[in-house]
């Protein structure tokens, strides 16, 4: 065998070794429920704004947090937080995919994809603060 | 029903149809030639009359490309809004310099960019290729059939669509709107939609140019590798292919960094690179690129690596059209912040069908030739140049294969929830998922390019080398130490990386100095691999160092001390509200909102004016101040909100980076009303919201610039004195005036900076000297004018954009020398 044979074998080992462990830093989409079985882990969760209720956002107070409620696929409606600051067109959305983790009945989200319905308009994110 | 529409310019669309299809047709006949051509090789006659109808035809196709952006441009300057393109990208208000950008930000303008930098390519290699240019244009004809059918725009059926045309009209896109049941609906359409306002930008008229002329170039090493697959002589494409790699690695090099320089400068998503998908999809090329140009050279000097070569250099061109399919085709949807929703489906399947065909090309051609693709039996030595850079070259391609893994988590996810039942997402923490893995990439291929030029091919004297690599090692263990001991890095991953920089940048200075005396053309590689040392210092120095000096005083008070994620999100408060005129701490500086440049229009660009201010802690001197204007678009393209444009103050060591996340709206907010006071004899005072104002008497015929004084009117000012909280003096003058005796008018008068509006209410004379007047007075409430602002740090950024730049130069200088080396070159290859 050759060295260079060596080398390759030990580097695709390691390869697969990298490969198998950033399987582990992969997320998943989740509910509210089942997010809420591990509460502070970060998972995603598609889900709808409800339109119908109270949404709030004040800068003057703390221009970190916006609160809103949203219903997830299996229909449940939840309070979630918002740690930035209010998206723009959220009112507009068809179906948002927060970024976030549960934590006392709570959705505590740092970040927002919003699908919008107009074929003219592109979907958009809005980030929250990390790091 | 057939309704005769008014005022419609149809002639333009149609004879682009025409040129659409002569393009396509031609594109096929020249590939048909071009085959013809080489079928018949051996009969020398006929083979060269296939070659000049193959020639002819490309050029044909070539000018009807051309013709093509001819008309689209003529269709969008003339503002025809018939045309869909048109009305979608472009709006009578767009400035002139942003015209040609409407082409980049659709789909069919794209291509036909793409499609126009493959032409100009294939003119060059039909002229330079000698022997192999029969088999090199026949693949990029062919190429150039695919590329054509993606804005042939036919349709067969209601359900099968092959491609969309940039001059398909408005009514036709969006049929059934009831306003295309009325003749004479171009009078309602009165206006384009406009172009998105963050291309409104001067980076986006040259990034995608460069960029697209990146992903064409990989057409072109490409088609030489089949070529001589197809020919089976794997000597003649050495040179031209090297040349055309390197070419293609500075410029599609050059095009990611724009536009990492394009999102610096005007996106918020906070700095220049987010391994955002689409950033990711031109980056593997990239690497696989620069892996498949050091095999290449390997090849070129010792005969080994040829097919590690041809597969890295077939693979950067298939990843070309695997990255248009996750960017075009929406597939990223759920993941990616600048994914271009495509057509769908038809794109998606369209897509697929040409990277198969040409995934089964090569592999159809290398298979074939398997058996007599050039080998070496023997071992190469551990201590030579072609051993280290093959493993770099490993590397390379397999930090392109874990990018690209996770990039296409939705193209696998479906799959991967059928076998686990699980639904991926991406990662959480995307950029940490990256930087952890790609961090050793980073060291390790700093390191080898560091060494590499050190050794020689096939064999090197170990003892000078050992000496010349501990001397160069030491000296960057010294910089590296001064480094993170100054900058305060203490991750030892990033050590380590730190260290790999600093030795890339000493060793080959030290090479090009030392050993290679400074000989221009003989620096190419020791100068990129300066630049990319230095690329990687600076993505270190500024991004470990990044930080915020926004905070947010105003919500949850701040608690340090823990690490987690989910734990940092609660307490980074990176946004902070600054209301008008009030100064908020950051950093070294004392920031102060002091208004911005409202001004009434469509899509209206309003700069925010932001004044920062270092002063000595003890004397309160100001030491240095200097304004950020931070702007955003309110409402654009009819949307609710804002898109923000980021400001930046530059020092040679580091950047404030600030941009505007939320602003009040005038229209809406301005909820103060005016109230009436009363003044007679000067010092009166006045109390204000944040200060007072003291009467200091009239004047009587008061000439002002505000008014056109006639013959028969009476004007009288009424001055105060305004002092503010902070004791700065400023003076109010509103004005009473008497037109021809008979007619009263009001001058408002206001103190900008205090919201302050002040004007007449009454004037009561009561002697020629004393007189009571009513005075209105309206004070914005300061709570009422505030924007939320975030403020990074970059400290070092300018290594970062210093690195590319001499990366790209150190590509250029091992390109001229390349060129201007006459006669083979291809030696050690021959054997």
């Amino acid at each position: 065998m050759k060295k260079i044979h060596i080398v390759l074998l030990i580097l695709v080992v390691a390869a697969i070794a990298v490969i198998v462990t950033i399987f582990s830093d992969f997320s998943t989409y989740e509910t509210f429920s089942s997010a809420s079985r591990k509460p502070g882990k970060t998972y995603y969760v598609i889900g709808h704004l409800q339109k119908d209720k109270e949404m709030t956002y004040d800068p003057k107070i703390d221009p970190n947090h916006f609160t809103f409620f949203a219903t997830d696929k299996a229909g449940e409606s939840h309070k979630v937080i918002f740690n930035g600051e209010k998206p723009r067109d959220i009112e507009k959305s068809e179906q948002i995919v927060m970024m976030g983790y549960e934590e006392g009945g709570t959705f505590h989200c740092s970040r927002i994809q919003m699908k919008c319905p107009s074929k003219y308009k592109k979907d958009q994110i809005a980030e929250g603060n990390k790091s | 029903m057939d309704i005769q529409f008014v005022g419609e310019h149809l002639g333009p669309g149609q004879l682009g149809h025409f040129f659409v299809i002569t393009s396509f047709v031609a594109s096929l006949f020249s590939t048909f030639s071009y085959f013809n051509a080489v079928r018949t090789e051996t009969d020398l006659s006929n083979s060269s009359k296939w070659q000049l109808l193959a020639r002819g035809s490309f050029i044909i196709h070539t000018a009807a490309i051309i013709a093509i952006f001819t008309t689209l441009f003529y269709i969008i300057t003339n503002h025809l809004f018939e045309y869909h393109y048109a009305w979608e990208h472009s709006s009578l208000s767009l400035p002139g310099k942003y015209l040609l950008s409407c082409f980049w930000e659709g789909q069919e303008g794209s291509f036909m960019l793409w499609t126009f930098w493959h032409c100009i390519l294939g003119l060059i290699v039909m002229r330079t290729a000698g022997v192999l240019e029969t088999r090199t244009m026949a693949i990029i004809s062919m190429v150039q059939v695919f590329l054509g059918t993606m804005i042939l725009g036919f349709y067969f059926g209601d359900d099968v669509k092959i491609g969309s045309t940039p001059f398909m009209l408005l009514r036709d896109s969006m049929q059934g709107a009831p306003i295309f049941s009325m003749p004479n609906y171009l009078e309602f359409v009165k206006d384009g939609n406009g172009l998105n306002v963050l291309l409104q930008n001067y980076w986006m008229v040259i990034h995608p140019p460069v960029l697209f002329l990146g992903f064409a170039s990989t057409l072109i090493p490409f088609a030489y590798c089949i070529a001589v697959l197809w020919k089976k002589d794997y000597t003649l494409f050495v040179k031209p292919t090297l040349a055309w790699t390197i070419f293609n690695g500075a410029v599609l090099g050059t095009g990611i960094m724009m536009g990492g320089a394009w999102a610096y400068e005007s996106l918020n998503f906070g700095g220049y690179w987010a391994w955002d998908p689409v950033e990711n999809a031109s980056l593997v090329p990239w690497l696989t690129l620069i892996a498949g140009l050091h095999t290449l050279l390997v090849y070129r000097s010792t005969g080994r690596a040829f097919t590690m070569t041809v597969v890295l250099l077939l693979l950067s061109h298939l990843l070309i059209w695997y990255s248009t399919f996750l960017t075009r085709t929406g597939i990223l949807g759920k993941t990616s912040v600048h994914a271009f929703t495509g057509d769908g489906k038809a794109l998606t399947y369209h897509l697929l069908i040409v990277i198969a065909v040409l995934l089964l090309v090569s592999i159809a051609a290398l298979v074939k030739r398997w058996k007599s693709l050039p080998r070496i039996k023997t071992e190469e030595e551990t201590l030579s140049r072609e051993f280290w850079m093959f493993i770099g070259s490993v590397i390379l391609f397999l930090s392109a294969i874990q990018i690209t893994i996770t990039t296409s988590i939705p193209v696998w996810s479906p799959l991967a929830k059928w076998i686990t039942g699980k639904e991926f997402a991406p990662p959480t923490d995307v950029m940490q998922h990256y930087n952890n893995i790609q961090v050793w990439v980073a060291i390790v291929v700093g390191i080898l390019s560091a060494i590499v030029l050190y050794m020689k091919f096939k064999h090197t004297e170990g003892k000078s080398l050992a000496a010349r690599l501990g001397i160069t090692a030491l000296i960057a263990f010294l910089m590296a130490g001064a480094i993170a001991w100054g900058q305060n890095i203490t991750t030892w991953q990033y050590d380590i990386m730190l260290f790999a920089a600093c030795y890339g940048i000493v060793a080959n200075v030290y090479y090009g100095m030392v050993i290679q005396k400074l000989r221009f053309k003989k620096l190419g590689a020791s100068v990129s691999h300066l630049g990319f040392a230095a690329v990687l210092l600076g993505i270190l120095l500024s991004s470990y160092n990044k930080h915020p000096i926004s905070f947010s005083t105003t919500g949850v008070a701040i608690d340090f001390g823990k690490n987690s994620q989910e734990e940092n999100m609660k307490e980074n408060r990176e946004n902070v509200t600054m209301f008008r005129g009030i100064p908020v701490a950051m950093g070294d500086y004392y920031a102060t909102y002091t208004g911005d440049s409202d001004v009434a229009g469509k899509d209206r660009r309003i700069y925010y004016k932001v004044l920062f201010e270092r002063k000595d802690s003890v004397s309160h001197k100001v030491l240095e101040s200097f304004m950020l204007y931070p702007d955003a678009f309110i409402n654009p393209k009819g949307q609710q909100g804002l898109s923000a444009n980021p400001s930046t103050k530059h020092y040679w060591n580091r950047d404030i980076f600030t941009f505007i996340n939320s602003a009040s709206d005038k229209t809406k907010s301005d909820t103060s009303s005016y109230r009436s006071h009363t003044v007679t004899k000067v010092g009166d005072t006045i109390y204000l919201n944040n200060g007072y104002m003291v009467f200091t008497g009239f004047v009587k015929d008061a000439s002002d610039k505000r008014y056109q004084q006639g013959e028969n009117d009476m004007a009288v000012s009424a001055g105060f004195r305004v002092y503010d909280a902070s004791g700065v003096v400023r003076d109010i003058n509103p004005l009473f005036i008497l037109k021809d005796k008979k007619y009263l008018a009001f001058v408002e008068d206001t103190v900008q900076q205090m919201g302050l509006f002040a004007r007449f209410a009454n004037l009561n004379v009561i002697t020629n000297d004393s007189a009571t007047a009513e005075i209105m007075l309206k004070q914005t409430d300061p709570k009422d004018d505030l924007i939320v602002l975030k403020a990074l740090v970059f400290p070092y950024i300018n290594v970062l954009w210093l690195g590319v730049i001499i990366m790209v130069f150190g590509f250029f200088i091992s390109l001229g020398n390349l060129l201007s080396r006459t006669g083979s070159v291809d030696t050690a290859a021959v054997k």
